[in-house]
This record gives structure tokens, sequence and C-alpha cells, in this order.
């Protein structure tokens, strides 16, 4: 058996090596994301589906609520059971929006009375806050419950630092089951960015039943 | 032979190196306070806690007094609770005060909280929601720092760990102005 010369032996040696630099530069460092900014999945422990966009320094996340869950947590802060399934059946979400930027990094903006939302032909806007003000002065619905629904949805305009985020609900007026794009903007110091989820579905009505 | 092997063995160091570096840079997510400009005077108010005494915000003037605006129902504000009682325990005998108001909720709310969530600073009732539409706040949870002049020096949107060291020196440092 002839033994490798040096030469060979390093040369080997530098491939292994310059190959597993190469493997590691191809491994997405933790907190990082790579190629296209918007991430669609399931929360195994629910069922329920979520879209996800992480870039330009913002996390923007809208997470599935089945009516049944909106219908239980407004009954619960003063909602008569009619107002709770009338705003149970407005496609609503959970909601999180976040500045990523490490200290000392870019202001975000977002408005979501610029956000459209496109659905079997028509385009529309959220049903924000102030939209949902008119519709509650309307039903009657008592101050009490209009505080903690104000205060659950996401807010309609907000200014992030780095690390700040909020989390809330966001409704989009839609019936159960219906599909949906949505077109989202916010702005980073002052430059404006764009994203689309598309295919986004308001939850079904449904009762699931305990398994005997 | 063994020219290579310190090769492979320094190679073997940076890899590890720079995976540490990624990890802890994963784990190391800002917790700061931002600087609010010019320093507005933070509005007034005089709210009960749940035992029924009242908290009046200019009471607590020549003291640093963490505002937090919250409720029960809000996921990120249960989370930061803990981190905040923490806190407490570390900078109450340091004239550092934390006001914690929970937004339209009654005693009896609060007072199931506190069962899974025991705090020993107050908890402030904004029951019509009044106080929190005097401040400049949006969503919840939102955290204001109030200097010993009254002034709001510093504000948060969302969670922060309160028993990090930086934080707590800010307001230690706040105290000393």
């Amino acid at each position: 058996m002839i033994a490798p010369s040096r030469s060979i032996t390093q040369r080997t040696q530098y491939y292994r090596n310059g190959m597993l630099l190469l493997l590691l530069l191809c491994v997405p460092a933790p907190g990082t994301s790579i190629g296209e900014p918007v991430t669609q999945g399931v929360i195994p422990e629910t069922g329920l589906h979520y879209w996800e966009w992480q870039g330009q320094g913002a996390l923007f996340r809208l997470t599935q609520r089945l009516p049944d869950q909106t219908r239980a947590f407004f009954l619960a802060r003063g909602f008569a059971p009619e107002d709770a399934d009338f705003l149970a059946r407005k496609c609503v979400f959970q909601t999180l929006f976040k500045n990523t930027d490490p200290a000392g990094g870019a202001t975000l903006e977002y408005d979501l009375d610029e956000w459209k939302v496109h659905a079997e032909g028509t385009t529309q806007g959220l049903l924000t806050r102030e939209r949902w003000g008119g519709i509650w002065e309307a039903r009657g619905l008592a101050q009490p419950a209009r505080i903690a629904f104000e205060w659950s949805l996401l807010p309609t305009r907000q200014r992030y630092q780095p690390a700040d985020y909020n989390w809330g609900m966001t409704s989009f007026g839609l019936e159960p089951g219906t599909r949906f794009d949505l077109d989202f903007f916010y702005a980073r110091e002052g430059t404006r960015h764009n994203g689309r989820f598309e295919g986004v579905e308001c939850p079904a009505d449904v009762h699931p039943e305990p398994q005997e | 032979m063994i020219a290579n092997k310190a090769k492979t063995l320094l190679f073997a160091l940076a890899l590890l190196g720079l995976i540490i570096t990624q990890a802890t840079e994963a784990d190391n997510s800002p917790s700061t306070l931002h600087a609010v400009a010019d320093r507005p005077m933070a509005p007034d108010f005089a709210l009960a806690d749940i035992d029924g005494a009242i908290h009046r915000l200019s009471d607590y003037r020549g003291q640093v007094v963490i505002v937090n605006f919250w409720a029960t129902w809000c996921p990120p504000c249960r989370e930061e609770m803990p981190s905040m009682q923490r806190a407490w325990e570390q900078i109450q005998d340091e004239d550092i005060v934390i006001l914690a108001i929970d937004v339209g909720e009654d005693e009896d709310t609060i007072f199931t909280f506190t069962a899974d969530y025991p705090v020993e600073f107050p908890l402030l009732l904004d029951l019509d929601s009044r106080v929190i539409q005097e401040w400049p706040v949006r969503g919840l949870p939102t955290t204001f720092i109030v200097d010993t002049q009254g002034r709001i020096a510093y504000r948060a949107i969302g969670t922060r760990d309160w028993e990090d060291s930086a934080l707590l020196n800010t307001l230690k440092q706040l105290h000393d102005r």
C-alpha cells in the first residue's frame, strides 16, 4: 500500500475543512431567515393555521382564531351572546407585530387603514377599532364590554422602537371559511415595505364534539 | 501530521466559537427602554388598588415610578408579571415604585389573577379606561418610567425582562439624576 503524499493529505484536509465551512454557512443562524420572508404553517397543538412575515426589521404573524374562541373570550367580558356571535363571525385572527431590530436599530410604523383585503373579487379594508366603534355604538354595546374589545384589538396605528411589539386581534369582516389575500404595508425609518399573505383562510365556524 | 491535527483543532474551535456566538446573539434579544424626547409631564391620576387604597401618581414625586398598563386577558402582560415581581424585590428599597394599572377589569377578576401570578406591588383599577386614555398608549402592555420630577423619561411597548441588569441600572441612574 502506498502512503499518500503529504501534499495530498493536506489538500484532503483543506478540502474537508472547506466543505465543513461551506456547510456551516448554509445552515441559517438562529433567529435569521433565508429566502422568502413569508412562511405558513400549522400549530401542532391546535391545528390552527398561521401566516408569518419575517424580514426588513419586522415580524408580523396572523394566527387563526376559531369563532368559538372569540365568542367565549368576549362572553366572559360582558358581551351579550348576539354581539359575541356577530363579532366571532367577522373573521378574527390573533396578530403579532414586532420590531425585530436590535437596540439602536430602525423605527417601524404601520397603519391598518392602508392594508387591503382581497376576497371573492372585491377589495376592502380591515375592521379597525374605529370602524368597530361605530358598529358597537349602533348595537348599543355596554361600555365595559367596549373597553375590553377596544384594547383587545391590534392598534390601528403604531410606531415601534426596536424590541417593541403588540399582540392583539385583527378582524377582516369576512364570513367563516372565506379565503382572502392580504396586502400589508409598513414603514421602516421612512422607507415603505410591503408584503402579501395569499390564501389566508378565515377559520370555519365548527363546534367539535368530545370524542367518546 | 501534527501540524494538520493542530489546524483541524483550530478550525473546530473556530467553528465552535462561531456557533456559540450565533446562539448567544439569538438569545440576547434587546431589552431596552426607549428615551422619550423632551420628557413630557406624566398625566396625574388617583386610582384605587384591589384593597381600596388610593394611589395618586403625584404623591410619588421624588421617586422613580414604573407605570405599567395591562389586563389579565393579555398574554404578554401576564408573561411579564413574574419578571416585574422579581425586579420589584430588587428595587423596592431604592425608592423605585411599580404601579400596574389594569384596564377595564374589576377587583374580583384581578384577585383571581393574583392566585396564579402573585405580585406584591400595587395593582390599580382603571375601570372606565379614563386614565389610559390620557396617556400615550395604543396597545397593552405599555410601560412608562416616570422620573423623580414626574416626567415621562422612558417607554416600552410590549414585554421586557425587568430583571435585566442594564434595564435596572437605567432606572437606578434615573434616580440619581
